[in-house]
């Protein structure tokens, strides 16, 4: 009998219960999840809200009762040019890094899952160590590992005859938004390559010796064997990383402020210039007007959220059919 | 003028602090108490408590902090029984922490404000004490001050004052500071005369060349866009497009129009672009902020930066071998050269909490009746020299400061003049500020767009920003009104402004 079948059976026997009942059963399931639940109550939800409650108000942040504008800020974002700037920043910027960031995760993943490579760990730890470098910090580092006057990246091209004349990466506006996705795909290329690595260590060896035993080639492998079998967790990973590469505030804060003349403003340094950014100029912060922008975006990105649900279900059901198929395999 | 230095009492606390204090004290025939000379705590006469309290403080810092770090350890001596906070944060941070303590109880015992915040807004919401009531012997006090200073409207409001300007606004941040040596190799002496904007361009194309790709003749923190804006702005103003700031853009309050279809603008900005073209600007200047601008210089990665005088005493102090030198901006038009205008009052304005405790309001009117004493601005003027200066004439002239940051407040007193307010006027245009949202692109993101090649047409681009700013300016006075603020434009107006002369209270009288 396999764990689906078993599930199934106890599955009427759960369902005649109360809820008061299931939940005193899994008392313990719940109270491990309430700190989990709390916070995220006060860091998500709550959040979510008062963005929502505050994008009706005109206030700075400073006085203590704001004025209610209904919906004044909503329309007078929706004919902002620098808004949809940035909206279409942000989307370059997660359509040009998501393609490229998990095409290279997945081929360093696929080199370092192969058991033959004794230093494997040593690799998986050092394209993983940029991730948990402090962003702002990179942000920093980066201006000078690139920058136009003595840079390392640029004396090198300048020695090896690639270049002529240094590039001014984050200074030059048709560059700027590119070279923050680079930065931003070595930052977190890690993440991406531990999800592949998970989802490859998932294949079972048998499958490979299976095909090896019948000629296939590595490319037969790869293209018959793991690309299927990655298939329902790609769709988890790609949009996990699409909306994670919406979140890039650190970075493009660091190297160019979104810059020069809104460049390379996404939607998060949007949000920040016209609730804060405003600071040091003699204008009062818009705290409700960038909430009503936040509230755009975050719609948004609740769009990709959703498909990310639709998404998991059906690599829910792929995966189910897939440990059938093995059970079943297994059974003959 | 030339920053060859002797031995200073900031060099001195420096090196002893690096832990040569014997040594040098022997070398140099130095007072042990070289501090002390400075900075002397004398009773004030305010009832200070003697049991357990903790004072907190909160500025903007830079070269301030070098005066209160020093001020507050010899205070908390005075008063072992007082443990002084000092927080010195950027701007950006300060008007994020000041208001969020203030919401939830926890603000420092004295402030700044946040810069965006009026202080008729702040007396509104009750954040700011009355200093009449803090400061011993308040009315001597205040009247040890020269004239300008306290300002009703700017400082106070219905005959209380609310705002201490603890320094003089008179500077401006685009001068010239140039490396001697390579404006020497160059054939230059900008102490010859006021260098015009032709002989700028020029010099930093020389300077390039000279440098052969080892440096460049400009340089300016470009990533930090406010610094285009108020490199043009500074070069139109003293050429004669006279303006004072409203919001986040400029009018021309002899008029009230928006000045920035006056050509002197375009020309500006042609200057920046020449320096561009003839390649006389350091590679990666749009991906630095000022701070990275700053710290190149003294690298020789530059020949030239147009930045305030704040730089003086860090360079002197990080980097004493660096033979720098002053001048004024270069000017558009010799030999027009249009006085800089600054607003009424003074600069760095700080608060006392009005929720502080009684013995936190005590501590801060000694201290602030100490920064209104000869011997206070003397200490000020010592330490803190030229970034922002000492309000007492007599106490710069008399302070022990370093001759390039004396000769800097000199040029700022031939070259800066107080212009009008329209909120000196009438109390209610403070009203226009809280309703003002920021025009955007503003003029200093027009001047980088122009620079990058991103704008085309940089006089449709003034033109378009000088329309939005003028909408932005009757939008804001049309809503005040509507809240009942008795505003016009014609407040805006003083045909009576001469910028060559401080608008003084006669000038508003005779509106």
């Amino acid at each position: 009998m396999t764990v689906a079948q078993q599930i199934s059976i106890g599955a009427p026997i759960q369902h005649s219960r109360s809820l008061r009942q299931r939940i005193a059963d899994n008392r313990w399931v719940y109270l491990f999840m309430l700190p989990s639940l709390v916070l995220t109550l006060m860091f998500t939800l709550y959040p979510i809200f008062a963005s929502f409650y505050y994008s009706l108000f005109q206030w700075s942040g400073f006085t203590s009762a704001p004025h209610y504008i209904g919906t004044l800020n909503f329309s007078e974002v929706i004919v902002d040019k620098q808004f949809y700037n940035a909206f279409k920043n942000s989307f370059i910027f997660m359509f040009c890094s998501v393609p490229i960031k998990l095409s290279l995760a997945l081929v360093i993943a696929i080199v370092l899952n192969d058991r033959a490579l004794r230093l494997a760990p040593i690799f998986r730890t050092m394209f993983f160590v940029p991730v948990v470098t402090t962003t702002a910090i990179v942000g920093i580092v980066m201006t000078f590992i690139m920058s136009p006057f003595n840079g390392p990246i640029n004396m090198i091209m300048l020695d090896l005859g690639v270049i002529a004349r240094p590039i001014d990466f984050f200074g030059d506006p048709k560059l700027a938004l590119y070279s923050v996705v680079g930065v931003e795909i070595w930052k977190w290329l890690g993440i991406p390559m531990i999800y592949w690595l998970a989802a490859l260590q998932t294949i079972p060896a048998s499958l490979y010796e299976a095909a090896e035993v019948d000629g296939a080639n590595w490319w037969s492998k790869f293209a018959y064997i793991t690309v299927p079998l990655l298939k329902p967790f790609a769709v988890i990973i790609v949009l996990i990383t699409a909306v994670g590469t919406l979140n890039v505030f650190a970075l493009a804060m660091t190297l160019t402020g979104g810059g020069p003349y809104f460049a390379s403003e996404v939607m998060e340094v949007y949000i920040y210039r016209t609730a804060f950014g405003a600071a040091n100029s003699l204008t009062l912060p818009r705290i409700g007007y960038a909430c009503a922008a936040a509230v755009y975006f975050g719609l948004s990105v609740m769009v990709m959220a959703t498909l990310q649900l639709f998404g998991a279900r059906w690599a829910n059901k792929e995966r189910a059919g897939m440990s059938a198929a093995e059970t079943t395999a297994d059974g003959e | 003028m030339s920053a060859k230095r002797k031995m200073t009492r900031r060099d001195f606390l420096k090196t002893a602090s690096m832990g040569s204090l014997g040594a040098l004290l022997v070398a140099q025939g130095l007072p042990l108490a070289a501090q002390d000379a400075v900075i002397n705590i004398v009773s004030s006469g305010a009832d200070i408590t003697s049991d357990p309290v903790t004072f907190r403080w909160i500025d903007s810092g830079d070269q301030k902090a070098v005066f209160w770090n020093a001020y507050f350890a010899e205070y908390m001596e005075a008063h072992p029984n007082v443990t002084i906070q000092y927080d010195a944060l950027p701007w950006n941070e300060i008007a994020q922490v000041v208001p969020l303590g203030i919401r939830n109880g926890t603000a420092h015992d004295v402030y700044q404000r946040p810069l965006s915040v009026t202080l008729a807004q702040a007396v509104n919401e009750g954040w700011v004490a009355a200093l009449d009531d803090i400061i011993p012997d308040f009315e001597a006090w205040k009247a040890s001050f020269p004239g300008g200073v306290f300002v009703e409207g700017i400082t106070g409001f219905n005959g209380k004052t609310y705002s201490f300007p603890a320094t003089s606004n008179k500077r401006y941040g685009t001068h010239l500071l140039y490396n001697v040596a390579y404006l020497e190799e160059a054939g230059v002496d900008p102490q010859a005369g006021p260098m015009s904007a032709d002989d700028f361009v020029a010099t930093a194309k020389k300077v390039t060349e000279n440098g052969a790709g080892r440096y460049f003749g400009f340089i300016m923190g470009g990533n930090q866009v406010n610094r285009w804006g108020a490199i043009v702005r500074e070069f139109s103003r003293m050429a004669g497009a006279i303006s004072m700031s409203v919001g986040n853009f400029d009018v021309d309050l002899s008029t009230g129009e928006i000045p920035y279809t006056n050509p002197l603008y375009l020309e500006a900005i042609d200057v920046l672009l020449r320096l561009r073209d003839d390649g006389s600007v350091f590679p990666g200047t749009l991906s630095m902020n000022a701070p990275e601008a700053r710290a190149r210089m003294p690298q020789g990665a530059a020949g030239m930066i147009l930045q305030g005088p704040w730089n003086i005493p860090i360079w002197l102090r990080e980097n004493p071998d660096f033979d720098f030198n002053i001048a004024g901006q270069p000017l558009l038009d010799p030999p027009t050269l249009a006085p800089i205008t600054v607003g009424p009052g003074g600069s760095n304005e700080i608060h006392v909490n009005a929720a502080a405790s009684d013995e936190t309001k005590a501590i801060a009117g000694d201290i602030f009746h100490y920064l209104g004493t000869y011997e206070g601005q003397v200490a000020w003027a010592t330490l803190v020299g030229a970034a922002d200066p000492a309000i007492f004439a007599e106490a710069i002239a008399a302070a022990d400061m370093q001759p390039l940051e004396r000769n800097a407040l000199l040029m700022f007193n031939e070259q800066v003049r107080v212009g009008p307010s329209q909120i000196v006027r009438n109390a209610d245009t403070a009203a226009v500020n809280l309703e003002l949202r920021p025009v955007t692109p503003n003029l200093a993101e027009t001047v980088q767009g122009i620079y990058t090649g991103q704008i085309d047409d940089a006089a449709a681009a003034l033109a378009d920003l000088a329309g939005r700013a003028d909408a932005e300016l009757d939008r804001a006075i049309a809503a005040a009104a509507e809240k009942g603020a008795d505003v016009s434009r014609d407040d805006y107006v003083f045909p009576n402004w001469d910028p060559y002369q401080d608008y003084g209270e006669d000038k508003y009288a005779e509106l």
